[in-house]
């Protein structure tokens, strides 16, 4: 396994290797001074003072930044140079943000403190997926473990060992820990549709058969009609959405799109109707202030947030983003549009498109069509789930229950998102160390 | 495969503008509506709740404050301990109704936001200072007080000034209200309490004092008498005019009489003593014309605003309109010696006369369509008083930052020069004849020279009401005035000249005793 890893350009293979990380290093340093100068900056606006633990907050955050750095120039020196800082940059933000807030979970301890223990775990995890996964050809040879892990995750908070939170059924708490399956569950998903797909799309292409069909659909009704019964609209409507693009790309053919779209209508339709708390939120995207302080206020409280921000926002410290209910989780872009304002989210808007820019790329560029359908799955996630969130704080969709990647508050959803990250560079250094003659010759 | 990623690449690019032009919209094109939207209290609070410092007045009682919230969606409030004897100075700040008075003009410098005022040095970008300013007032808590408790409950207005500066030393109206009811945090009942003010009888919310005109009356008469020296040459002796219970105005025009019918003339201090309606009439239309009217009214200040550093104030007015331009006097009368109207020999004949004189007659004596407010009519004895210099008015002194130095201090400024120092100190000493001999003589104060005059304003009402007005100052005896007051009381039954003596002059004294009473103290220790 480690020789094909090994595998080096033949043209200048030292420059051509340590060029992209040369402009990452520099990146993360840029990146690491702007998430400094954020967090001395949101302490001076709100009380004045430099905060104390600065030197321990720029020890750990450069210690994290550089062990990421490092574990790409150790694992996939090759990868495309721009991902990971944009991660770290949304990562960084978030956390000054959610410093910033200062605010504490039920049990006592602080949200930052947790946030940054939970960043640690995620690069460490981001690391230990670049060194355990070589090569990502050999996570399709477990398609249907993870079809079906990815299910089980899933249901998992339907279980006693589940807990219901704000509606939803979608946290399990075992021991200590509590966390949401659900985002792993995607990633196992998207790699079952991938690796299924590579091989049926032939056969899809030319005629569709319903046997051909059969798992996917399978999957795709249990993964559905699972999140409708914890109530998880947003996260079913994103792996829907993953599906039919990963269906779309895979087979070329208009038609699942078509059928996508009016598969989602007729059941947003449905779930409009069946279910009370989703037309409240559609009410509340429509018109909010017809019930102001009821299904509105949240959403009202977010646009009166960013209005006050206006262009250049308040300033780190000097707004009032915990006015905002669920300031460090699903509105988070809200406090970020008050404080940094159209400059802020805007900046965060073209990180997003960075990320998925460069992941789009590298499955333009991926050789192999395995590789191609599991990047376009796992950046699909990742760039639907942050313009579903975004889009509902700015009133542009309905609200949904899922949080921005990276920036919100929660263990889970940045454990996972470090493990799509550290796929993506996976395959990115993949392809980059591919001599295009020599496609036959790999395995 | 790699065409679908290309769509899906502009699919991408196509949500992401779509979101970036909301997010224009939201943060950019329509925030100012939203920052105005009615449910929106993030400003308001943001406004509402901050420290802001103290006003206090000359003699350092606090007026205005700042409290702590000890929890909740703010961290201060507004608190006004001297209920309602301040509120048409200070105003309020309030919730949801916004703010009024000082607490208006001068918020930036409560809250401490100007920029000097908020970094003295570049240390306090890293400090938490108190930036806070603290207003001083010009005016005088025993004064204020004196007024309030002499004007009682009567509908009416009191405002006093130093003749030498332009300090307000007091300024009061009855109805008042009590601040601290719009300044709570309840924003519904506020808004009762507010719509309710603004519904009461007798307007408590109006600073009647210097935002309301009323009928000068014949305290008017002092500005006909100004302009019969400056632009008639007419002296405190001389001319003297006929004794006579009538004046006919020209062209035409019903007479004007006297009180009760009554038989005055004599030379300007005379006249002036009596309250003469026939000799003035006769000085305003014949003796100086629309012209000198008008120029020496605006020159004490009518037809503009009195610059006072309050939000608001009314503009007095004097007619300017007299009709087209007939002939000089004496062509008018050709010479008809005979004319029974034609009352005395010395007359100027080059006074023009116009299609309306007969309204300048009526102007002359501070009827037709005079209006004044009382500050105003403060200012017109304050310039007599200070040899025809008025001072600019304002109420507040100085502004100190939170540690009791010095930031910014008002000095005293010329606003008009309102007539010859030789007209002024003849008016003077008439006006202290007034009030030795004539219709002021409740004004007098031992070991004061005060002068003063009265005024009845007619509301033409049946029974007869009119606005008793007192105008005066007061110093210590050869030395300058040190105190110009003008009293009015409203709607008072009656209608003779004595009203104004009887009834607005104890007022004026009280606060003119008051003034004397001691020196004020330093604000702030």
């Amino acid at each position: 396994m480690t020789a094909t890893s090994e595998r080096r350009s033949p043209v200048r293979p030292h420059i051509a290797a340590l060029r992209p990380r040369r402009v990452e290093l520099g990146l993360i340093v840029l990146i690491a001074i702007v998430v400094l100068a954020a967090y001395g900056l949101a302490s001076l606006g709100k009380s004045s003072s430099v905060p104390g633990n600065i030197g321990p907050f720029l020890a750990w955050m450069l210690g994290l930044f550089f062990l990421s750095h490092l574990s790409i120039r150790r694992f996939a020196p090759a990868a495309d140079p721009v991902m990971l800082p944009m991660a770290l940059l949304l990562n960084g933000i978030g956390y000054v943000m959610i410093a910033r807030l200062g605010n504490d979970v039920a049990g006592g301890s602080d949200l930052a403190g947790l946030q940054s223990v939970w960043t640690a775990v995620g690069i460490g995890c981001f690391a230990i997926t670049l060194a355990l996964v070589p090569r990502v050809r050999m996570l399709a040879q477990y398609r249907y473990l993870l079809g079906i892990g990815g299910i089980a995750l899933l249901a998992l908070p339907l279980l006693p060992v589940g807990i219901e939170l704000n509606g939803a059924r979608i946290w399990v708490s075992i021991g200590p820990v509590n966390f949401q399956p659900g985002e792993f569950a995607k990633i196992a998903l998207a790699i079952f549709f991938a690796s299924y797909l590579v091989d049926a799309r032939d056969l899809i292409r030319n005629r569709i058969e319903l046997r051909d069909l059969a798992p996917i659909a399978v999957a795709w009704a249990a993964s559905v009609g699972v999140m409708v019964l914890e109530r998880d609209l947003g996260s079913s409507m994103l792996v829907f959405t993953m599906f039919v693009v990963v269906m779309w790309v895979a087979t070329e053919r208009s038609l699942f799109l078509w059928l996508g779209a009016g598969l989602f209508m007729a059941g947003g339709f449905a779930a409009f109707r069946l279910f009370a708390h989703v037309e409240r939120r559609i009410d509340g995207w429509l018109d909010p202030w017809a019930d102001a302080r009821g299904g509105g206020f949240q959403v009202i409280q977010a646009t009166y947030s960013m209005a006050e921000g206006g262009l250049t926002g308040t300033g780190l410290g000097l707004g009032e983003p915990d006015r905002v209910p669920l300031a460090e989780t699903d509105f988070i872009f809200a406090a970020i549009g008050e404080e940094l304002g159209l400059a802020g989210t805007t900046a965060i808007l073209m990180a997003f498109l960075i990320l998925i820019g460069s992941g789009l790329r590298i499955a333009l560029r991926a050789t192999r069509p395995f590789e191609k359908l599991l990047v376009v799955g796992l950046t699909t996630l990742l760039g639907m789930q942050a313009f579903i969130i975004m889009g509902g704080v700015v009133r542009l969709v309905p609200l949904t229950g899922i949080t921005l990647p990276f920036v919100s508050y929660g263990g889970s959803a940045l454990v996972s998102n470090y493990i799509v990250l550290a796929l993506l560079i996976r395959v990115s250094h993949e392809q980059r160390t591919v001599v295009p003659s020599a496609e036959g010759r790999l395995g | 495969m790699n065409r679908r990623i290309r769509n899906l690449g502009l699919t991408f690019l196509l949500l992401y503008t779509v979101l970036f032009a909301q997010l224009n919209r939201v943060q950019f094109v329509e925030a100012e509506t939203y920052r105005e939207h009615e449910g929106n209290i993030r400003p308001l609070l943001r406004e509402y709740g901050q420290d802001r410092g103290d006003i206090v007045t000359a003699d350092g009682v606090v007026v205005a404050r700042s409290v702590p919230v000890p929890d909740g969606e703010i961290d201060f409030r507004r608190e006004y301990p001297e209920n309602e004897r301040y509120a048409h100075v200070v105003g309020f700040q309030s919730l949801n109704q916004g703010a009024f008075g000082l607490e208006r003009q001068y918020n930036e410098q409560l809250a401490g936001t100007p920029l000097d005022q908020k970094f003295s040095s570049i240390e306090d970008v890293f400090r938490d200072r108190d930036t806070t300013g603290t207003v001083v007032l010009t005016l005088r808590d025993e004064v204020q007080r004196a007024a309030i408790e002499a004007l009682g409950t009567r509908k009416g207005s009191v405002v006093a000034v130093d003749p030498r500066t332009g300090e307000v030393l007091a300024m009061w109206t009855y109805p008042s209200f009590d601040p601290n009811l719009l300044a709570g945090l309840d924003g519904a009942a506020v808004n009762d309490i507010y719509k309710a003010l603004l519904a009461a009888p007798d307007d408590p919310l109006l600073a009647k004092s210097f935002r309301e005109v009323f009928f000068p009356g014949s305290t008017f008469k002092l500005v006909t008498a100004a302009a019969g020296i400056d632009a008639a040459g007419i002296g405190p002796n001389d001319p003297v005019f006929p004794q006579s219970n009538l004046y006919q105005p020209l062209p035409s025009g019903s007479p004007i009489r006297n009180f009760g019918g009554a038989t005055c003339g004599g030379d300007l201090r005379e006249a002036l003593q009596v309250s003469c309606n026939t000799v003035f009439a006769e000085i305003g239309a014949e003796w100086v014309g629309p012209g000198g009217m008008v120029r020496t009214a605006e020159n004490f200040g009518f037809n503009s605003t009195p610059p006072i550093d309050l939000p608001d104030a009314a503009r007095s007015s004097f007619p300017t309109d007299y009709g087209a331009f007939i002939a000089d006097l004496d062509t008018y009368r050709g010479d008809d010696s005979d004319d029974p109207a034609a009352p005395s020999v010395l007359r100027n004949g080059a006074t023009p006369i116009h299609e309306n004189s007969a309204i300048l007659a009526q102007t002359a004596i501070g009827q037709n369509d005079v209006k004044a407010t009382p500050l105003q009519m403060a200012l017109v004895v304050a310039g007599i008083a200070n040899e025809g210099l008025i001072m600019a008015p304002h109420v507040v002194s100085e502004i100190q930052a939170a540690d009791g130095s010095t930031y910014e201090t008002f000095d005293p400024s010329l606003w008009r020069v309102a007539t010859s120092p030789r007209a002024a100190s003849v008016l003077r000493e008439a006006m202290v004849n007034v009030a030795q001999n004539g219709t002021a003589r409740r004004l007098q104060i031992d070991g004061l020279e005060v002068g003063g005059k009265t005024g009845t304003a007619q509301l033409g009402t049946e029974p007869p009401n009119s606005h008793a007005w007192i105008v005066g100052f007061a110093g210590p005896p050869g030395g300058a005035a040190e105190i110009a007051v003008a009293v009015i009381v409203e709607a008072q039954p009656g209608a003779s000249e004595q009203t104004g003596g009887t009834v607005a002059a104890p007022i004026a004294r009280a606060v003119m005793q008051a003034a004397f009473a001691q020196t004020p103290t330093p604000a702030g220790g």
